[in-house]
């Protein structure tokens, strides 16, 4: 049985993890086009989702690296791919990435709130 | 180690996550808003504009390029510096009105309302006034032209068009009825300018005052004999 303070090193781990990347983002010169960002900034929710989830599998002791890893990596590129294809067609499609995404990542942060709030009683 | 593995990946995809963020918080993103035709369309009058602007600014520099290869002409001694100085004199002489001119345009001649009048009627609307030449000369002027005299007294910018009784000073000088006004110029825009309904020549015509207009292939208009006075007006020689 983990400690309360291990459960709660697992949501620390990302977002330090994600302050030490913004900081080593500042430092690389490297950009992309400008053009691009629609998609980049869908992607990105999409990536954040997946460590939320990741975080609150881990949590629940039923981590496993290739759901996590392909759900980090499709989910990202089929957001992108989403925006993209909104783009094309005129409609914004990137719509649904963001309403699903974005509500995903607060139901994560829920459970994960419960879980850390509650240790280890099995609530819901 | 099976504890410890996600925490690494987490924070491996985190680190990810926040060099993304970082980089397009870097590129300084507007606000995307729907672009509109009439944005579109006045990004596109500013774009006409700024490369006009350009192209202006090219043909300044070509210019600016040749004067600056004739002066250094003129400081190898290739060019005599005296005959660069005439030619200047002659293109200033032209433009400040103390050369005689010749080329197409019209002449107009004006004169008073020739019909004889009953005892008490107001003359004044059989009369050429001030006001007529000024206006006349104006309509002139918009049209292009680039030379006027009036009954062989040049016009330039700084002459007097003065109501003097039955006369009409102009340069100082009087002159009576018939007024014989010289343009060089287009000579249909001119003659247009002066004759199309609604301008002032026709107005006039209202009134019966003589006024007739003729196109002449080739019009001589003499020089500004006065001087220039300048008492109050001092040159910046900030400009050129």
């Amino acid at each position: 049985m983990p400690s309360h303070w291990e459960r709660m090193i697992n949501l620390f781990v990302a977002i330090i993890g994600i302050l030490i990347g913004i900081v080593i983002g500042f430092i690389l010169p490297y950009t992309y086009d400008t053009t691009y960002s629609l998609y980049v900034s869908v992607a990105i929710l999409a990536c954040l989702d997946s460590v939320f989830g990741g975080i609150r599998s881990n949590l629940e002791n039923n981590f496993n690296i290739r759901i996590f890893l392909s759900g980090f990596f499709g989910n990202a590129i089929l957001a992108a791919f989403l925006a993209y294809l909104g783009d094309r067609l005129g409609v914004p499609l990137y719509y649904a990435a963001i309403f699903t995404f974005g509500g995903r990542l607060f139901e994560n942060f829920a459970k994960i709130r419960r879980v850390l709030l509650f240790k280890g009683k099995k609530t819901n | 180690m099976k504890n410890q593995n996600p925490k690494i990946i987490l924070t491996f995809f985190s680190i990810m996550i926040g060099i993304f963020i970082s980089t397009q918080i870097k590129m300084k993103l507007e606000t995307i808003t729907p672009i509109t035709i009439r944005s579109l369309q006045t990004m596109k009058a500013e774009i006409n504009a700024i490369n006009n602007e350009i192209a202006e600014l090219n043909n300044i520099i070509k210019m600016k390029e040749e004067e600056l290869a004739l002066l250094e002409n003129i400081a190898k001694g290739d060019d005599n510096i005296i005959n660069i100085l005439l030619e200047d004199i002659q293109y200033n002489k032209i433009h400040s009105g103390q050369t005689s001119l010749e080329g197409p345009g019209i002449v107009i001649k004006m004169y008073d309302n020739p019909a004889e009048r009953y005892f008490g009627f107001d003359l004044n609307e059989d009369v050429i006034h001030d006001v007529d030449i000024l206006n006349i000369i104006n309509d002139l002027r918009i049209a292009g032209a680039e030379a006027i005299s009036i009954n062989n007294e040049r016009v330039l910018s700084t002459s007097e068009i003065k109501c003097g009784g039955p006369v009409i000073r102009i340069n100082g000088r009087s002159s009576a009825t018939p007024f014989i006004i010289k343009a060089i110029g287009d000579p249909k825009v001119l003659y247009a300018a002066v004759n199309a309904p609604g301008t002032y020549g026709d107005l006039l015509k209202i009134y019966e005052i003589g006024f007739e207009t003729t196109i002449e292939d080739s019009i001589y208009i003499p020089a500004y004999t006065g001087d220039f006075d300048f008492r109050y007006a001092k040159p910046l020689g900030k400009d050129d």
